[in-house]
């Protein structure tokens, strides 16, 4: 409850205070979102699964968004950048949907 | 949410590090859940347990972290939301893009300084030849009054004198008037009329003493010169000796010169158009 209402805060006040990004930070920003995502995805299976650890979220979800930042920095630098995210999202993408599969499961038994 | 029933879960795909900590982290949250055989817990874990953390709030530790990551995710949701709709393309935009779209623009940008630079060109020209097309107005009008004074057809008012020939014996020939004309028109006279008729450049009289005419209209004395120009030339030419008016009085008439600062001169003749001669730009 307390996490989920995390959430909707932190939707809340970055669509109000619509904080300014700096713009090192900025190219990275939509890859670490989704990297985001997929952990948060991951974690919530596990929670329904039962094996939630909450320092094993945390590091996950940490580890997620700086590799995925990595990722990207470095397709940047390569000048392969556009190529490599598309990858890292992909990747995230068939992630969260294994994870959605195996929530769907556990929720509607099917 | 004991831990009997993870083994019997299809497939844990692609999820190493988080299965992993299972072992050891399982233990502390089975306690609550001892009670229900393992058949029945394993018919309520999934939605129960979704809901038992979702349902009675509780702050634990787990759930203060998870928040802290969850609004920290759902920031940068919003942040990436916001700022790709308030810029439209060009913030997802790649490197190559946006050179191209900074090079369109360069050229636009050119496009529209040249098509400027143009149009005030074309501004500025108008504006002169308007100036132009004023002044030369300008300059036309005043050229028709000052020629229009010489014609006679506008009134003229000025410095002058005032020039009055009486003729009690009617002795008064019209050359003599015609010589008074020439005298003063030669002492720099510039509108002239004699009792109401404009003097100008085809004007003649005629008719013996007594019976003169200017222009074919009667006149009778006395004979009242008003004339424009300057009074300190104009009353020494008629005054100097066996000058006009020494002439005049020799035949019995007298003439009286007054200077004016004023004299208005406002009998009109009609503007005649020439039948024949039409103006050449030589």
């Amino acid at each position: 409850m307390i996490a989920v209402l995390g959430l909707v805060v932190g939707v809340v006040v970055g669509l109000l205070v619509r904080p300014e990004v700096p713009a090192v930070v900025e190219p990275y920003l939509p890859i670490a979102v989704v990297a985001a995502l997929d952990a948060v995805f991951g974690g919530l299976r596990a929670m329904l699964d039962g094996i939630f650890v909450d320092k094993v979220f945390v590091v996950s979800f940490l580890s997620n968004v700086v590799v995925a930042a990595l990722i990207v920095f470095l397709g940047d630098k390569l000048g392969v950048g556009a190529q490599l995210s598309t990858g890292v999202v992909v990747v995230l993408g068939i992630r969260i949907f294994s994870n959605a599969a195996a929530i769907r499961r556990h929720v509607f038994r099917a | 949410m004991s831990s009997e029933e993870t083994p019997r879960n299809e497939a844990p795909e692609p999820q190493p590090t988080r299965a992993q900590p299972l072992p050891q982290a399982q233990p502390p949250a089975p306690p609550v859940a001892q009670e229900p055989d393992p058949s029945e817990s394993e018919v309520r874990t999934g939605r129960q347990r979704l809901g038992a953390a979702v349902w009675p709030p509780r702050v634990t530790r787990a759930q203060l972290i998870v928040a802290v990551l969850l609004f920290v995710l759902g920031l940068g949701l919003a942040i990436q939301v916001r700022s790709n709709s308030d810029e439209s393309a060009l913030r997802g935009a790649r490197q190559e893009d946006l050179v191209r779209i900074l090079d369109e623009l360069d050229n636009r940008t050119q496009r529209l300084e040249d098509e400027k630079q143009r149009l005030e060109d074309q501004r500025t020209e108008l504006e002169n030849s308007s100036d132009q097309a004023e002044e030369a107005r300008k300059q036309t009008q005043q050229k028709e009054q000052q020629l229009g004074i010489l014609a006679g057809t506008v009134a003229a008012e000025g410095p002058g004198i005032t020039l009055t020939i009486q003729d009690p014996s009617g002795t008064v020939e019209s050359d003599m008037l015609l010589d008074t004309i020439q005298e003063l028109r030669a002492a720099g006279a510039e509108a002239i009329q004699v009792n109401g008729i404009r003097v100008v450049a085809d004007t003649f009289f005629s008719g013996a003493a007594g019976d003169i005419e200017v222009d074919g209209k009667r006149i009778n004395a006395p004979y009242t010169f008003k004339v424009i120009g300057k009074p300190q030339d104009l009353e020494p030419a008629l005054n100097i000796p066996g000058g006009v008016v020494q002439t005049l009085e020799k035949e019995q008439a007298t003439a009286t010169v007054e200077r004016s600062e004023k004299i208005i001169v406002d009998a009109l003749r009609p503007a005649e158009r020439p039948d024949y001669a039409r103006s050449s730009p030589q």
